[in-house]
């Protein structure tokens, strides 16, 4: 029998996942997670010898994830890794055990995220921290290839 | 860093959603949003340490048939590639080709699929330099990509540009097409010979030869029109100046009175002749032509830009012209047949076996076929070979029998301010005017 595809794998798990927050929370619109997950199903398979095939899970996904946050944002957190985990199969980067160290860091960086969402009241404060530590980020990164460029390339 | 398709789209719906999140303060959006951008975040810091393993472990080593080489020729070059791939990431490494040179042929870039090994490439590929001087090559051009992002780096290390190319001058080695044909050109001056080209038409006057005059223009304007033959005359001579070495001393004034001879020569060359052609060469190597040059000053500030001693990559050391040896053995065969004194036969046999030895093993120098193929691209009757004859003259010996080869009348005017009598102009000027008269 032939072994299940990563990114499968990992829509059943967001599938299950997903329908036991729903009967949890006893959401009203309990029905609309079920759309959102059958949308990304349809897409999985459409798109399944498309270029750019991240793209698409990506858009297909989204919606599901600010469903789902909108229920408890630790459930939002959980369609988000398992997202990445579908995306990441899909892309053939789930194919060594090294492949899955940005799979674990991106988590990782989805639950500070989450954490600092979770803190703040409004949207404004977590922006301004992510949005602070993204450009120390790429500014230090711009310093490094400068250096980087310089030292091969002279310019 | 250029975002690949797929990014730019994620970073779009990314941003369209933070933007959501500010406007509607919803934290769920935000927490789409943020996601996706630390995603793409995280894959740059991935693909930026990924290139740099990549360009640390690119290594070159070219190397050339031959260096230096004369500007124009074709030059082989053998480069190796080594470098590490990596997995999920395309490679093309491109050799890059030093500045004014044209690729002949042979591939010079590889572009290689995701593979973490380490790998080999071997680049054979030929040149042409189309500039003389020392040129060292660009270096090597990586080009990066991932599903997400791609980036190109230009490595220009001491390493990655050696080795340097040093291109000699050399002739003219492109042959264009002369815009003056046959053994005669036409000219608008007088002249008691007649061309074959129509330089006019005008009406007739009393005394004109009735030849002459054109019927069909006659008739059409019913009056009588006589057509103005151009002149002929012959090709101007080449000027070639035989400039010295300068790696010993040589005789300033002579070599001033050359410069003034020549610039002399010139400007009578073109005042005649319209044009005039300059060949300037030091000792068996082409430095430049002045291929029929119509404006005066432009022809001297050539010259005084060249007109100066220069360096001779190439020496001859009294090499001697294959025909002349040939020549020289016919005579000795005619000797030995006549004589019969032992001693002089012994004599004759010696030195006709040497100068087998050296046809044997001497090949015609390349100087010979780039004079000849210099002269190919010019028509003329005389030529005017300029020296100062210090040092090894052997060069000229081999200019001359190009020129002789193509029935082409040769004046040397080897510039000696000691000897008495007149100067090389003078005697050009009073060639001229007696070929004219």
């Amino acid at each position: 029998m032939k072994p299940l595809l990563p990114e499968y794998l990992f829509f059943i798990a967001l599938a299950a996942g997903v329908t036991g927050i729903t009967l949890l929370a006893g959401s009203p619109v309990w029905y609309l997670n079920v759309i959102l997950l059958t949308l990304l199903l349809g897409i999985m398979v459409i798109t399944r010898t498309w270029h750019d095939r991240g793209f698409y899970l990506v858009c297909g996904g989204e919606p599901l994830v600010v469903a789902c946050s909108t229920i408890n944002l630790w459930a939002g957190l959980f369609t988000v890794c398992m997202l990445a985990g579908i995306v990441y199969g899909a892309l053939g980067l789930c194919e060594s055990r090294q492949d899955l160290r940005p799979f674990v860091l991106f988590c990782g960086s989805s639950f500070f995220i989450v954490l600092v969402i979770q803190l703040s009241n409004h949207v404004l404060l977590p922006l301004l921290i992510l949005g602070s530590i993204t450009a120390i980020i790429l500014a230090i990164q711009s310093v490094r290839a400068y250096q980087f460029r310089k030292l091969y390339s002279g310019a | 860093m250029l975002l690949r398709r797929c990014t730019q789209g994620l970073s779009l719906i990314s941003l369209l959603l933070i933007s959501c999140a500010l406007i509607l303060d919803d934290m769920a959006v935000l927490l789409a949003g943020g996601t996706l951008a630390m995603g793409i975040l995280g894959q740059y810091l991935l693909f930026d340490n990924r290139l740099r393993e990549i360009v640390t472990s690119v290594e070159i080593r070219r190397s050339l048939n031959r260096n230096p080489v004369r500007k124009g020729t074709t030059l082989q070059v053998a480069s190796t590639i080594t470098f590490r791939g990596s997995s999920r990431m395309h490679i093309q490494v491109e050799d890059l080709l030093p500045p004014n040179t044209i690729l002949v042929d042979g591939v010079i870039s590889v572009t290689t699929s995701p593979d973490p090994s380490s790998q080999t490439h071997q680049f054979n590929y030929r040149i042409i330099p189309v500039i003389h001087g020392t040129h060292h090559f660009s270096g090597l051009s990586v080009h990066v990509r991932n599903i997400f992002f791609e980036d190109t780096i230009t490595l220009t290390r001491e390493s990655d540009r050696e080795p340097v190319l040093s291109v000699q001058p050399s002739g003219l080695f492109a042959a264009p097409v002369s815009d003056v044909s046959g053994g005669t050109m036409d000219s608008r001056k007088m002249s008691v010979w007649k061309g074959v080209d129509i330089h006019s038409l005008r009406e007739y006057t009393i005394g004109d030869d009735l030849s002459h005059v054109d019927w069909k223009i006659s008739a059409k304007h019913d009056k009588i029109f006589i057509r103005k033959y151009s002149g002929v005359m012959s090709h101007p001579p080449l000027i070639i100046v035989d400039l010295p070495w300068n790696g010993m001393p040589y005789p300033e004034k002579d070599f001033n009175r050359m410069v003034s001879d020549v610039t002399g020569m010139v400007k009578h060359t073109i005042q005649t002749y319209q044009y005039v052609s300059v060949l300037l060469i030091s000792g068996p190597n082409i430095l430049h032509l002045i291929r029929e040059e119509k404006n005066i000053s432009r022809c001297i500030s050539a010259l005084q830009e060249w007109m100066h001693p220069a360096e001779r990559f190439v020496h001859f050391y009294r090499m001697p012209d294959r025909s002349d040896l040939r020549s020289h053995v016919r005579d000795i065969e005619n000797v030995l047949q006549q004589t019969t004194d032992t001693r002089t036969l012994a004599f004759y046999e010696l030195l006709r076996d040497r100068y087998l030895t050296i046809l044997q093993y001497q090949r015609a120098p390349a100087f010979s076929g780039q004079v000849a193929r210099t002269l190919s691209q010019l028509l003329m009757s005389d030529a005017y070979l300029f020296s100062l004859g210090c040092g090894d003259s052997s060069h000229i010996r081999h200019v001359v029998r190009q020129l002789q080869s193509r029935k082409i009348r040769v004046h040397i005017r080897i510039v000696d301010a000691t000897l008495s009598g007149t100067s090389s102009i003078r005697a050009y000027l009073a060639d001229t005017r007696g070929v004219r008269s």
